[in-house]
């Protein structure tokens, strides 16, 4: 692979993740910027259960039919 | 879910060399992406596997998706003839990581390193930078989303502290 290979690579990649930037919640980000490392935790978890939740919900939707 | 805090106090309390890696290393940071899974990168020292191998042990590991009745004998000699291990434990999720894609060993990450405090429990985590870096350089397609929101945060921190 050359350097210009590698270059137009970098460039495709940084415009995909720029298209995915726009979409972003950065209000989020600054609540999250605000908390400690134990509260980000402490928020993930019930996030992450919350999400179990639906996981295990959709599978016995999904087992149901 | 796995319980993120309490392994990383069983690993911390074991004196297991490692780096917080992966998705809890951002939501740390403060990414707001959901994982299931702890991702860390261990020092791959023979002292080290041996801490390593025995604080995992009463959590008895196994290969996660792996058939039930798959013999996995985990101990230090496991571990030093492996290198990445995807487990399930009874406190859930862990990937125990010898080389990091597009970031190497526990040696090479180590100056990119910030400490963090969670629960009491203090560890090495990755940097930002350095696990957006090593998110590009892995080149995953699903990584894409999370490199936006992790590049977005550095801004966001940036403009924070300015």
């Amino acid at each position: 692979m050359t350097n210009a290979d590698t270059s137009a690579d970098d460039n495709s990649l940084d415009a995909e993740i720029d298209a995915f930037k726009k979409d972003v919640d950065r209000t989020l980000l600054r609540e999250n910027l605000k908390l400690t490392v134990t509260q980000r935790f402490q928020k993930h978890r019930q996030v992450a259960r919350f999400a179990e939740k639906l996981r295990n919900a959709a599978q016995i939707t999904r087992g149901a039919e | 879910v796995t319980d993120f805090e309490g392994l990383l106090r069983i690993l911390q309390d074991a004196k297991v060399e490692f780096i917080l890696v992966g998705g809890m290393a951002a939501i740390a940071h403060g990414a707001a992406r959901v994982t299931f899974d702890l991702d860390v990168v261990y020092h791959r020292s023979p002292s080290n596997l041996v801490r390593l191998a025995n604080a995992l042990k009463p959590l008895r590991p196994r290969l996660r998706g792996a058939p039930a009745d798959l013999p996995f004998l985990w101990d230090a000699e496991t571990l030093a003839k492996g290198l990445n291990f995807t487990l399930t434990t009874t406190r859930g999720d862990i990937d125990i990581i010898g080389e990091i894609s597009g970031g190497g060993h526990y040696q090479d990450l180590l100056p990119h390193t910030v400490h963090v405090e969670v629960q009491g429990v203090s560890c090495l985590c990755l940097g930002l930078e350095k696990l957006i870096q090593v998110k590009r350089a892995a080149g995953r397609r699903k990584d894409i989303e999370a490199i936006a929101e992790l590049t977005a945060l550095l801004e966001e921190r940036d403009a924070m502290n300015q």
